[in-house]
């Protein structure tokens, strides 16, 4: 397995946040996890990150025990639900950012981020600063800043909740899209049970704490707890009442 | 109605604002050409031509520029490191009151303060004196009045280094700052270079237009080098004012022209600082 997490456990305060987390994703795949607000999630991407340390348990990429590197080192991106997009850097040096920090020569970061810019579909705005863009523009720049960068793992805690829904729709396109094209490995966190079946190979549903990932999205749906039976059940009651 | 009210901000702006300066200034010019003043006769360049000919305006000048720069230097680079190095402990309510107090005392208070405390008669020379370090109040080294304006630098710092540990502090919090310096490092950034690339970047930017206005301030200060400052070269301000109050009537007209250049030299900085970054403004 690339990714293996086992028995990650984490508190604040005598709070348990995460309760003994054990999932596997293989390398390549995109895991959707669901879950409410306040459940534990951001904990979990951040502990996995390196940006909060686990009270116990281990964190195993790629064969590797990670959970004494630093988060600069262990080539996992964590993506913030808002863009967060350098200020004073414009589009080319903000999708450049990883790749200056990899000291690679200008030639191959220019065409690299040239290429990245065209698959991102933002020709003619390199040169533009992040205020000058749109919303989904500035969520473009962001996947594309840690995608270039060929992260192990990419790490995104609610990505389009701030997006209206057809720029939504669109950023999910793109997304399969580039995590296809540059072969990525990713955890997605999101409130939308929509967006949880479309986008992940697999699917987790995060309560109180714990994760549990399905075999199947079959599994997923038929489970109470998801709420995806509740959803069809409020679909298919507006059409008979329609009809 | 709503399109008269921006109307009637720029004219008062320009009231308040503009008018009182352009009169003045207008008034100097005149007074340094000859044409209005107690003793003038009429248009004439002889007071232009005495103060470029002495060169002491422009040795105060560049003397008052590297002194600003100076306390400008220490005060941004050490409110950079305060804020970089302490920044959770300064948002703790009694440091952040520490960090407000200095603000609230006027230039001229800090100027006599640092007298006290640094001059030949002063409390650490006192001090100094106790312990037997020096013998006779002459033998403590000269830290006020002196030439290389170590007096007046300290004074400044202590005016300006709070206000922009303050500043970078709020910089820090608006910019989402900490949410930056983490997607760096998950970006493969090393702490060194998330302060290099990230942080210094951000704080010396939003803080620029504070930075060129602050020197300025700094440039034309007048309380400060007044008490702390040697006799020549003065600061700016303090050779403007001698001039202005001097009882050789002639020597008026020349701390006007003084006041003109000086008026000339900041007014055509400031335009070429901010009048091509304003046209490509972004926001």
């Amino acid at each position: 397995m690339f990714l293996e997490i086992k028995d990650i456990v984490k508190s604040f305060h005598n709070e348990h946040v995460v309760k003994t987390l054990n999932f596997q994703l293989e390398a390549h795949q995109t895991l959707s996890i669901l879950g409410k607000s306040g459940c534990g999630k951001t904990t979990m991407l951040k502990t996995i990150a390196g940006l909060v340390s686990p009270d116990s348990g281990s964190i195993i990429l790629n064969g590797e025990r990670i959970n004494d590197k630093k988060p600069s080192e262990r080539n996992i991106v964590y993506l913030y639900q808002e863009d967060l997009l350098f200020p004073h850097l414009n589009i080319f040096e903000n999708i450049a950012f990883g790749l200056r920090l990899k000291k690679l020569s200008n030639t191959d970061i220019t065409e690299r981020v040239s290429q990245m810019i065209k698959s991102l579909e933002l020709e003619g705005q390199a040169k533009k600063m992040p205020n000058q863009l749109s919303g989904g523009q500035r969520q473009r720049v962001s996947f594309g800043r840690a995608i270039i960068t060929e992260p192990s793992l990419l790490l995104l805690d609610e990505p389009f909740g701030s997006l209206d829904a057809g720029t939504r729709q669109r950023m999910q396109v793109l997304f399969k899209k580039l995590t296809k094209e540059y072969q990525i490995t990713s955890l997605f966190v999101t409130h939308d049970l929509k967006e949880a079946v479309l986008m992940g190979d697999k699917i987790g549903y995060m309560h109180k704490g714990q994760l549990k990932v399905y075999e199947g999205k079959k599994e997923f749906i038929n489970d109470p707890n998801t709420g995806v039976q509740h959803e069809i059940a409020f679909w298919d009651g507006l059409k008979v009442n329609s009809d | 109605m709503k399109n008269r009210i921006p109307h009637i901000g720029l004219v008062l702006f320009v009231l308040i604002g503009i008018l009182p300066f352009a009169l003045a200034f207008i008034y100097a010019l005149l007074y340094s050409f000859g044409v209005v003043g107690v003793v003038n006769t009429g248009f004439t360049f002889k007071f232009w031509l005495a103060v470029l000919q002495s060169g002491e305006f422009f040795k105060s000048l560049i003397y008052s520029a590297l002194i600003a720069f100076v306390s400008m230097a220490a005060s941004v680079g050490g409110a950079l490191w305060i804020t970089i190095q302490f920044r959770q402990n300064l948002e703790k309510k009694f440091l952040s009151f520490i960090a407000y107090l200095p603000l609230a005392i006027p230039g001229v208070v800090t100027g006599f303060f640092i007298f006290q405390l640094l001059s030949k008669s002063g409390f650490f020379a006192r001090i100094s004196y106790a312990f037997g370090w020096i013998r006779e109040a002459t033998d403590f080294p000269d830290l006020v009045n002196d030439t290389f304006a170590l007096g007046i630098n300290l004074a400044f710092i202590t005016m300006v280094l709070p206000f922009f540990v303050l500043l970078f502090l709020n910089v820090f919090k608006n910019e989402r700052l900490d949410e930056l310096s983490i997607l760096a490092q998950s970006l493969g950034a090393n702490p060194r270079q998330v302060v290099q690339r990230i942080q210094l970047p951000i704080l010396l930017k939003k803080a620029r237009i504070l930075i060129v206005l602050y020197f300025i301030f700094l440039l034309g200060s007048y309380e400060v080098p007044l008490i702390l400052g040697q006799e020549s070269p003065q600061m700016l301000s303090v050779l403007i004012i001698r001039e202005i109050k001097q009882y050789d009537l002639d020597k008026i007209s020349e701390g006007y022209v003084a006041a003109v250049l000086y008026t000339i030299i900041v007014s055509a900085t400031v335009l070429f600082l901010f009048l091509p970054k304003r046209k490509n403004a972004l926001i």
